[in-house]
C-alpha cells in the first residue's frame, strides 16, 4: 500500500493540486484555450477510435493465434510484441520513414491527423491481443461442443459462450490501449508535425505548456486526461459486467 | 432400434481409433461402452454424437441417417467428463440454454427448467453459478441441461470420472434410478467395470478400436467371449492351466476331487471382509484365491500351511492364453 501510494497516488494528487491551485476559473480558462481544447479533443477521439479498432482486430488476431495453425505463426507471435519492445521514438522513426514525405508506399500522412491515429494504432496493437490470448487458450473445447450439442450454431456459441468469457480480458486490454493512447508521445511527435488544430495532441500540449513556463496549464490538461481515462475505465467495466451477465 | 452404427472406421494418422464397428443399441436402454483408456470407446461415442466424423461407415439414429448431420441437428444430449459448464451463466440459465436456442416461449422454458432442476435435486441452487457447486452437483446440472432438449439419445462420456469414489457411487445409483424414470436411450462410456456391471442393461466391451463382446452384465461376467473380456471384467487367476476367477477357487485342507492341486500358502492379504490368498502349487503355479474372513479363519490359514486348491463346481474357466500370445 505504501509502495502504491508513493508510486501512484501521491504524484496523481500532486497533479490535481497544481491544476486546482488557481481555482476553478483558472482551470477552466486553461482548458478553454482553443488550441488546448482541440488537442485534447483530438487525443480523446483518436484514443477511442483506435481502442475500438483494437477490440475487434486484437480479438481476431488472438483468435487466429490460438485456434489456427499456419506457417509463420511463431514469427507472428514475436512480431505482435514489437510495438511493446520498440522504444516509442524508434517506432516514430519507422512510421516516419514509411508514411512520411518520402513514403515508399505513396501515403503522405505526415503532418495530418491521420498520423496520430496511425501511431496510436501501432503502439497499442498488442494490448488486446495479449490480454485475450491466454484466456482464449484456457477456454475448454468441450464447452463449445456442449453448446453445439444443445443446438447452438457456431456464431451463437461465439456470441453467447465465448464472447462473455473473453469480455473481461477484452475490457482490460481496451482500458490499457485507451490509456496508452491518451498519453502517447514518442511515436507520434515525429510523424504528426504537432500542428496546432490539426495534429497536435494533449501530451505535446503539456510539454509546450511546461516549456512556456505554465505548469498550471500543463497540470490542467493532465488532470483532464486523468478524468477521461478514469471515466473510460469505469464505462468499460460496466459494459463488460453487462455482457457477462446477459450471456 | 435407436442407434445403428455400421462399418465405422476412424483413424488419426497412423493410429486406428475405430475399425469396422458394427453396433446396434436398443431403444430405452442404458448401455455402457466399457474398455481400457485409448481403446476407442470415447471416439465411438463422439462419432454417434456427431462431434467426430468417421472416415467411413454410417450412423443411424431412430431410423434417420445421421452420418452427415452436424451435432446441432442430431438432437443428442451429451454430458462431458469435466462438466463443460457455461461458467458465466447461472445453473438455471445453463439448463435453459438449449431451449432458448430453440426459441421456446419464456414460460415454457421456465417451467421445464424448474421441472428438470427438481429431477436432479438442484432446485435450491437455480441462481448459483457453476463455480459455487460441487463436482457432483455440476455434473447433475450438465445432465439436466442435456435432458432439457428432450434428446432422442443421451450420451455420457466418463460422466463420473472426475468425481471421488463416494460421490461416484451415489451418482451411479442415482443415474440408474433417473434412467428408470425418464427412459431415454442412454449410452455411457466408462473404464470402470464395476460401474458398468452395476448400472448398465447392456455392456459393449471396446478394445483396440474393435468390439470384443456385447451382452448383459451377467453374460459378460459368466460367459466372457475371450480372455480379454474375462480379465477386464474382474480379477482372474490361473489354476491347472485355466483362467478362473479367484472367488471360484476352493481352498481345503485335503483334496476334494481329482482336480485338486496341492500347494503352499505363500501370502495372506486381508482386505476388509475378504482374504486374498496366494498359493504356490507343487507344479510351480501361482494361484490367487478369495475367501471370506470367517472361512479363512475356520481353515486356520497362514503362510507356509499346506492346502489343496480346486475349481468350485460350476465355475467358469477358460484355457489360459499361451504367454507368447
Amino acid at each position: 500500500m505504501l509502495w502504491f501510494s508513493l508510486l501512484v497516488l501521491i504524484p496523481l494528487v500532486a497533479v490535481i493540486i497544481t491544476a486546482s491551485s488557481g481555482g476553478w476559473s483558472a482551470f477552466a480558462h486553461q482548458l478553454g484555450n482553443e488550441q488546448t481544447a482541440s488537442a485534447i479533443w483530438l487525443t480523446i477521439r483518436a484514443a477511442i477510435v483506435v481502442t475500438l479498432i483494437n477490440v475487434v482486430v486484437g480479438t481476431v488476431i488472438a483468435w487466429v493465434l490460438v485456434r489456427d495453425k499456419f506457417w509463420g505463426k511463431g514469427l507472428l507471435e514475436v512480431i505482435i510484441d514489437i510495438p511493446f519492445a520498440l522504444p516509442t521514438i524508434v517506432a516514430g522513426l519507422v512510421l516516419l520513414s514509411l508514411y512520411g514525405t518520402s513514403s515508399p508506399l505513396g501515403l503522405h500522412w505526415a503532418n495530418t491527423s491521420m498520423s496520430v491515429y496511425l501511431a496510436l494504432a501501432f503502439v497499442t496493437l498488442p494490448f488486446v491481443v495479449r490480454m485475450v490470448q491466454p484466456v482464449l487458450e484456457e477456454l475448454d473445447a468441450d464447452v463449445e461442443e456442449a453448446a453445439a450439442s444443445l443446438g447452438a450454431s457456431r456464431f451463437t456459441t461465439f456470441r453467447r459462450i465465448i464472447l462473455p468469457s473473453l469480455a473481461p480480458a477484452i475490457a482490460a486490454g481496451a482500458a490499457l490501449s485507451f490509456a496508452r493512447g491518451m498519453g502517447e508521445y514518442g511515436s507520434l511527435v515525429l510523424l504528426s508535425g504537432n500542428l496546432p488544430f490539426k495534429s497536435e495532441v494533449a501530451s505535446v500540449r503539456i510539454l509546450s505548456a511546461i516549456e512556456n513556463d505554465n505548469p498550471e496549464g500543463a497540470a490542467a490538461i493532465a488532470a483532464m486526461l486523468l478524468v477521461v481515462s478514469l471515466l473510460v475505465i469505469v464505462v468499460l467495466d460496466l459494459v463488460q459486467r453487462r455482457m457477462v451477465r446477459r450471456g | 432400434m435407436s442407434i445403428e452404427v455400421s462399418g465405422v472406421n476412424k483413424r488419426y494418422g497412423d493410429f486406428v481409433a475405430l475399425e469396422d464397428i458394427n453396433l446396434t443399441i436398443p431403444t430405452g436402454q442404458l448401455t455402457a461402452l466399457l474398455g481400457p483408456s485409448g481403446g476407442g470407446k470415447t471416439t465411438l461415442l463422439r462419432v454417434i454424437a456427431g462431434l467426430e466424423t468417421p472416415d467411413s461407415g454410417s450412423v443411424v439414429i431412430e431410423g434417420k441417417d445421421a452420418t452427415s448431420l452436424p451435432v446441432q441437428k442430431r438432437n443428442v444430449g451429451f454430458v462431458f467428463q469435466h462438466y463443460a459448464a457455461f461458467k458465466h451463466l447461472s445453473v438455471a440459465k445453463n439448463v435453459a440454454f438449449g431451449l432458448e436456442i430453440r426459441k421456446r416461449p419464456r414460460a415454457e422454458i421456465a417451467a421445464k427448467v424448474e421441472e428438470l432442476l427438481e429431477l436432479v435435486h438442484l432446485s435450491q441452487f437455480a441462481n448459483r453459478l457453476p463455480s459455487q457447486l460441487s463436482g457432483g452437483q455440476r455434473q447433475r446440472m450438465a445432465l439436466a441441461r442435456a435432458l432439457a432438449i428432450e434428446p432422442s439419445v443421451l450420451l455420457l462420456d466418463e460422466p463420473f470420472g472426475a468425481l471421488d469414489a463416494k460421490v461416484r457411487k451415489e451418482l451411479r445409483d442415482w443415474l440408474r434410478r433417473l434412467h428408470d424414470e425418464v427412459h431415454v436411450t442412454t449410452v455411457f462410456v466408462t473404464h470402470d467395470q464395476e460401474e458398468a456391471l452395476e448400472v448398465a442393461d447392456e455392456i459393449v466391451v471396446v478394445n483396440q478400436g474393435g468390439i470384443e463382446q456385447i451382452g448383459t452384465p451377467e453374460q459378460l461376467y459368466d460367459e466372457p467371449a475371450n480372455d480379454f473380456v474375462m480379465s477386464f471384467l474382474g480379477d482372474v487367476t490361473t489354476l491347472g492351466g485355466a483362467l478362473i476367477r479367484p472367488h471360484d477357487v476352493e481352498v481345503t485342507p485335503s483334496p476334494i476331487s481329482e482336480h485338486s492341486l496341492e500347494g503352499t500358502v505363500s501370502r495372506v492379504l486381508r482386505i476388509g471382509f475378504e482374504v486374498r490368498l496366494t498359493v504356490l502349487t507343487d507344479d510351480g503355479e501361482v494361484v490367487t484365491a478369495e475367501l471370506t474372513r470367517t472361512h479363512a479363519r475356520a481353515l486356520q490359514l497362514e503362510e507356509g500351511v499346506n492346502v489343496f486348491v480346486t475349481p468350485s463346481p460350476g465355475a467358469y474357466t477358460m484355457p489360459a492364453p499361451s504367454p507368447a500370445a
